[in-house]
């Protein structure tokens, strides 16, 4: 490989801590892209996203993306470090607005609506889009507030019997209520790292959303837990668009419909995972999902 | 030692699979001795020399069990992606073309036995003229195959699906030779029916490397074409 | 490589070599490091020794046991147990005429000065008080501890030396042929001392007690806290939350870092110069002290509260915002309870600043001496530090001792808070 890879920022940190030559690289790689590999629609979409670009001030994260998220399907977004590709699902729920220096242009749309438009509030839009994190982070309370809190804000039950409902239904959903039913009063942070993944997917998914980002959601976990969260995500994946970041290409292999390949900030290919894993399109997907960097 | 197998992060897995690629070649290089042998000694009537091939076979299949455990290990060890584990398919089915191409090659060998170990009638030479061209004929399709595969050419592995209908042809020509000779003298029906048998073993040779030519192919572009028609499996490789 | 093998040295050999240096360095290192640590222990313990050395006698106090015969002719004439007739009546001469029973050698007018000025003069109202509380007394005769004067105290307390001249010692040896008398017969003791903890301040080192001054702290400090604390978190929440960076903030930011740097006296003339000069607030009060230390400590807290917002992990944020929480729901619901430990603790030691502050109060009168307990925050009043700082000034030995039990008291509650402190950030102290 020609390319040397930035190791631009840590995937999981709010603060994008770009190298200073990162852009550098991008331009050098420009000349050889010529456009992402593989169809970016999908029949069925929950959401699209037309030539984004992103900024981390004058650093461009995202280079001209375009991709659907498919309903009733998981895809799985996979690159090295500093790719572009945790930087792109946060745009999806414009988590990145918490960063002063980020700039986003370019058409995301949810049910038709552009999520970057002025007028529309954020706060619905991520009632819609939810996400899960890379570290389990349970809120320091019990595991019954930690999955009522959403549904309490947005005011989703009418009464404390329709909040109970609501999470019972959730923590059944991500497979967790047999396991804490008698304990809902304990603290969530008290639960082991893959209970506390899941509970954090409860969380999200009481709140309805149309779709859930997952930010690496098994980095932190052991094989077991992750198995449990990737039998879940299957399950999920009936009610919800889900969209998923991963550093395991395995992961991305048994979990997903879709898969897609991000390369210092551009999206190089997309694909049905079966073709991506067997016959990538492009050089760069291959030898990334080979093993072949340097 | 192949763009195949070359440029991992890891090294010790473009060794492994440097590895893998020079079992096919070695096995590769066994099997066409054991079929140049067993012509050779149908040829000179060398019933030692026919034994000979029959026990060596032995070693074809010892290094079939070898490359086939070497390959489980990779894949439990590495979980192979995209090239990588087309590498290893295409590897592992040809290895076990290369084994069933051993085993035909015995097969001849046996007929060597057949006809001149015990005090059993020899045939007449003209019967067995066939053979060494057909064999000929095959070692070449092989020899082209494998070499498609040691460097990626598709073109090569295209030649060799072509020759087939060549081979082919031969065979019903060779048929037909044969079938003269009965005519002539019905007595030689046993000698013929053995000698048919010798042909056939070298037309699965044949279709053995033709296999070899279309894993090869499997292996460059990641299309499956072993059950498609020629003129289908140049339009997809695009040649 | 070659290179390494040709000479022949292993790399564990050359480890070896250089480790007893290295470890007599670790060792030097660390006995530097324990020297420090015992001179500062050296320090403190002389402080403490030397408080409570000179101080741990100003809770005990001399008494002399008198037979006081509460002659109604005296103090009720009229026999009806008037209030007023009894408050104004003469206590003094009633505790005269004990003494005097108690001693009917002493004849002289000289002697019998010497010998009223055994008991202090806060006698005649702790008389007052019992007639008051009981008025059945009158008529009867009861064995009374009346408080000793300062002088007597002292040379109970082994403060004065028996053994000098009598020229050089402020108790003549008449007084102590009687001090010695009352000693024998047990009609002198020494008990726990509630004066001290009951009065204000006074001329007379037998009657002063701190309860002016800590009740004067208690108010400055209640106007501190109600004022700093809230105006602190809500400055500190703005500027880490939801202020934009930029020249602004960063000059904010750095003035309040400065101001936590600022000589105490200057908040002091500020707080003459604005609250009593400008909008007329009374002079040593309360309300103007705590106004003075609210300037002072609202540093320190909004910097310690800035530090806990900033330690609270962006993964709860992130997980509030993600389920659709707002800005103000997040911070107001997830980050504010989690940084209200660092806060608080930071409030406490910005509390315990401003209880020993006395620089500024000087500026705004509060050094004045104020017999009466003050009773809310308009009052004249003092503070604890500031009351040490007067007794420290005072010429009679036995405001000596006082001045140091005032300095404990003032510890234990400095101690005390920041022992509060502590245990405030252990109990609320998070794992996530």
């Amino acid at each position: 490989m020609h390319t040397t890879i930035q190791y631009m920022a840590a995937e999981n940190t709010l603060a994008p801590a770009v190298s200073g030559d990162g852009g550098q690289a991008l331009a050098e790689d420009s000349r050889d892209f010529a456009g992402t590999v593989g169809d970016v629609t999908v029949a069925n979409p929950a959401m699209t996203a037309r030539n984004v670009n992103v900024w981390y001030g004058e650093q461009q994260a995202i280079i001209d993306t375009s991709l659907d998220i498919g309903k009733s399907q998981v895809i799985s977004m996979i690159g090295p470090s500093g790719c572009g590709k945790s930087t792109f699902i946060r745009c999806l729920n414009r988590m990145n607005d918490t960063i002063d220096s980020c700039r986003v242009t370019g058409d995301i749309r949810l049910e038709g609506q552009n999520i970057y438009d002025k007028k529309l509030d954020v706060v619905p839009l991520r009632a819609q889009v939810g996400m899960v994190f890379q570290k389990p982070n349970p809120f320091p309370k019990s595991i019954y507030d930690n999955v009522a809190y959403g549904p309490r804000i947005h005011g989703l039950a009418e009464d404390k019997q329709g909040v109970d409902e609501i999470v019972e239904t959730s923590l059944s959903k991500a497979g967790l209520w047999d396991e804490v039913k008698d304990r809902l009063g304990e603290p969530g942070t008290g639960l082991s790292g893959g209970q506390q993944q899941r509970l954090c997917i409860a969380r999200t998914i009481a709140v309805s959303p149309e779709v859930i980002l997952m930010d690496e959601p098994c980095s932190a976990l052991d094989p077991i837990a992750t198995a449990t969260i990737e039998e879940l995500i299957d399950e999920l994946r009936q009610h919800y668009a889900i969209a998923i970041v991963t550093h395991s290409m395995q992961q991305a292999a048994r979990v997903s419909q879709r898969t897609a390949y991000f390369h210092l900030g551009r999206l190089i290919e997309v694909g049905a995972t079966d073709d991506i894993f067997t016959n990538p399109g492009h050089r760069l997907t291959e030898d990334y999902i080979t093993g072949r960097f340097g | 030692m192949n763009e195949m197998t070359d440029g991992h992060t890891v090294t010790s897995y473009n060794d492994e699979l440097d590895q893998l690629n020079r079992y096919v070649m070695d096995m590769a290089r066994l099997v066409r001795r054991q079929i140049a042998d067993s012509i050779r000694t149908l040829e000179e009537e060398d019933v030692e020399g026919a034994k000979e091939v029959v026990v060596r076979d032995q070693e074809v299949d010892a290094i079939e069990l070898k490359a086939d455990d070497h390959i489980v290990h990779i894949i439990a060890k590495r979980q192979p992606v995209a090239r990588d584990l087309r590498e290893i398919m295409a590897a592992g089915k040809i290895i076990s073309d290369l084994e069933r191409i051993g085993d035909q090659a015995r097969r001849i060998a046996r007929l060597t036995l057949y006809f001149y170990e015990k005090d059993n009638s020899a045939p007449n030479y003209r019967l067995l003229s066939d053979i060494p061209k057909l064999a000929h004929l095959v070692d070449g399709m092989l020899e082209l195959a494998i070499s498609a595969f040691d460097r990626l050419d598709t073109g090569s592995a295209l030649d060799v699906i072509r020759k087939e209908a060549e081979l082919a042809e031969e065979m019903v020509a060779a048929q037909r030779r044969l079938s003269t000779y009965l005519m002539e003298d019905s007595r030689s029906i046993g000698h013929v029916v053995d000698i048919t048998l010798g042909l056939r073993a070298l037309e699965r040779i044949g279709g053995h490397a033709k296999y070899v030519a279309r894993h090869t192919i499997y292996l460059i572009k990641g299309k499956d074409v072993r059950h498609e028609p020629l003129e289908r499996v140049i339009a997809d490789v695009g040649h | 490589m070659n290179s390494h093998s040709d000479k022949r040295v292993r790399t564990i050999d050359r480890v070896n070599a250089s480790l007893a240096e290295r470890y007599a360095r670790e060792r030097r290192f660390r006995t530097a490091g324990l020297a420090a640590v015992s001179l500062g222990l050296l320090f403190v313990s002389f402080l403490f020794i030397s408080i409570v050395g000179n101080g741990y006698t100003a809770f005990h106090q001399t008494k002399i046991a008198l037979e006081v015969f509460f002659d109604p002719q005296q103090l009720d004439p009229d026999g009806r147990h008037d209030y007023d007739a009894l408050t104004r009546a003469d206590y003094g001469g009633l505790v005269k005429a004990s003494m005097r029973n108690s001693f009917p050698a002493v004849k002289t007018r000289q002697e019998k000065r010497a010998l009223y000025a055994m008991v202090s003069s806060g006698a005649a109202f702790e008389l007052q008080h019992m007639v008051l509380a009981d008025p059945s007394l009158i008529g009867t005769t009861q064995a009374v501890w009346l408080t000793a004067d300062d002088d007597i105290d002292m040379l109970v307390k082994g403060h004065i030396d028996r053994s000098v001249p009598e020229s050089e010692r402020r108790v003549d040896d008449r007084t102590l042929a009687w001090v010695e008398r009352l000693e024998q017969e047990g009609a002198l003791k020494r008990r726990f001392n509630t004066a001290f903890f009951t009065n204000g301040d006074s001329r007379e080192p037998e009657l002063a007690g701190i309860a002016g001054a800590v009740m004067g702290s208690c108010y400055v400090l209640l106007v501190t806290l109600l004022l700093a604390f809230p105006i602190a978190v809500a400055t500190a929440v703005y500027l880490e939350e939801f202020a934009p960076r930029n020249r602004w903030t960063d000059l904010i930011e750095v003035n309040i870092n400065n101001l936590a740097a600022v000589p105490s006296i200057v908040f002091g003339l500020l707080g003459l110069a604005v609250f009593i000069n400008f909008f007329g607030l009374p002079r040593s009060a309360a309300l103007v002290g705590g106004l003075v230390l609210t300037l002072m400590t609202l540093p320190t807290i909004i910097i310690a509260s800035r530090a806990a917002l900033k330690s609270v992990p962006p993964s709860i944020r992130e997980a509030a915002l993600g389920v659709g929480a707002s800005q103000q729901q997040t911070i107001f619901h997830h980050v504010l309870p989690l940084a209200l430990p660092g806060m608080l603790t930071g409030t406490i030691i910005g509390m315990a600043q401003a209880l020993g502050e006395t620089a500024p109060l000087l500026m705004i009168g509060m050094v004045a001496f104020i017999v009466d307990i003050p009773g809310g925050a308009l009052d004249p009043a003092t503070v604890l530090p500031v009351q040490i700082f007067l007794w420290a000034d005072s010429p009679e030995r036995a405001f000596v001792e006082r001045t140091s039990g005032a300095i404990m008291v003032l510890l234990f509650f400095l101690v005390t808070m920041n022992a509060l402190a502590v245990v405030l950030r252990k109990r609320f102290e998070r794992r996530w």
